[in-house]
């Protein structure tokens, strides 16, 4: 067993598992998916402050037992089923039931780029918007996607901010109907 | 009541904050679901704080730094067939044997894609290997077992069952080596109270996570010697 540190030398490739690229320690790991969980988390609860808790969760849970160097698929493999199981537990918690879920499909392994998740997410919204009426669509882009005030909502949609609530109540309540029928 | 849980979500929702718990029902659902998928479309929403990455990478290392200074936990565990987390766990094998010195350079360690079950079907196979003499057949009865150092990998052999079996003899977590308790048939890790048996199935560990089995090392009989396929001696 002597002369460990000259054996692994100068020639040769590196020990390496066989099945893929694996990253050397944890700091990798976490270099080079805490964008993805991110964002993955992000898609589901929207809101920042959330996304951020869960994104830590899902490394606090997983990281120790990934403290060993593992293949790149194994690892965001992993990561993923972690956050499945942080995203529903987390609706569990507060408000009892699973609003949204991460499918099989949805995972770390799947994700594309960061440019290409950001019209994946803008083409989601579209599909909602393009199935209601435009004084509907115009108060949620307004609302939501561009995060006005309901006083700039109603500014720029020329109505009264009490109406501009209604109307935005109205038109949330249509896009989960549009859901349901399909 | 329900209908202004469901407004106050959305409320918080649009204002960036966390918003607060309240008990769903199912009018609620598609209305909540809807406002998430329109404000994840928000520009510039997918990308995580550049504060928040390195506050969670400095709360990653003290986790990480606390464990591992961690006094061992209370009572041995029993294997717990976890096959996400024994996946995972297989490949600490590789740290192990680096950490040990005990593969010399083009060894691989073969693995199969997710089946690695509690027998510890990886074998160790080296790139450039040789069959290597670690007993005399007459001094390996039935129910025996042998430790050997080849120099480039250590390990144990043992018949059971006339069949022989020969296994590494360094510790999947951390590469330590493993010591023979011959009456009980078991190899002990002297670092963390894991154990393994002679077949190189986990016995028992105080880990975290479980340590892979052993890797298997290909053994034959032959004129009299029992030998493994080894990476040859250094010179």
């Amino acid at each position: 067993m002597g002369g460990g540190a000259d054996e692994r030398g100068a020639d040769g490739p590196q020990l390496r598992v066989v099945d893929g690229e694996f990253y050397p320690d944890w700091e990798a790991v976490y270099r080079d998916n805490v964008d993805r969980v991110y964002r993955l988390m992000f898609a589901k609860v929207g809101n920042r402050p959330d996304a951020e808790d869960l994104t830590a969760e899902v490394f606090l849970a997983a990281l120790r037992p990934l403290r060993v160097s593992a293949s790149v698929g194994e690892v965001r493999a992993y990561l993923s089923a972690t956050a499945r199981t942080v995203l529903a537990g987390y609706w569990r918690r507060t408000l009892g039931r699973e609003i949204t879920v991460l499918t099989d499909d949805e995972g770390l392994e799947s994700m594309p780029s960061e440019t290409a998740a950001a019209s994946d997410a803008t083409a989601r919204a579209a599909l909602i918007l393009a199935g209601l009426p435009e004084n509907y669509q115009r108060i949620l882009q307004l609302r939501f996607v561009e995060s006005c005030s309901v006083r700039e909502a109603a500014a720029a949609l020329g109505i009264s901010v009490a109406y501009a609530k209604v109307l935005q109540h109205r038109a949330l309540r249509r896009a989960a109907q549009l859901e349901v029928d399909g | 009541m329900r209908a202004r849980g469901a407004r106050r979500f959305v409320a918080d929702l649009l204002r960036g904050r966390r918003p607060r718990s309240f008990r769903a029902d199912d009018t609620d659902v598609g209305q909540l679901r809807a406002a998430i998928t329109l404000r994840a479309a928000q520009p510039g929403s997918a990308t995580p704080r550049e504060e928040f990455v390195t506050d969670l990478h400095r709360r990653l290392a003290d986790q990480l730094a606390t464990e591992q200074t961690a006094t061992p936990l209370p009572a041995p565990r029993p294997v717990v067939d976890s096959t996400r987390r024994r996946l995972v766990a297989a490949s600490s094998i590789a740290v192990a044997a680096a950490a040990a010195g005990a593969v010399v350079d083009h060894t691989v360690i073969s693995r199969g894609p997710a089946q690695s079950g509690a027998g510890g079907e990886q074998t160790l196979i080296p790139s450039t290997g040789q069959w290597r003499t670690v007993s005399a057949s007459a001094d390996l009865a039935e129910g025996g077992v042998q430790g050997f150092d080849l120099g480039t990998v250590v390990g144990f052999v043992a018949r059971t069952g006339g069949a022989l079996r020969a296994v590494s003899g360094v510790c999947t977590h951390l590469g330590c080596r493993l010591a023979l308790d011959a009456a009980a048939r078991r190899l002990d890790c002297p670092c963390h109270r894991t154990s393994f048996a002679v077949s190189g199935e986990l016995l028992r560990y105080q880990l975290p996570v479980p340590p892979a089995a052993l890797p298997q090392f290909e053994v034959r009989e032959m004129h009299g010697e029992v030998q493994v396929y080894a990476p040859p001696g250094p010179v």
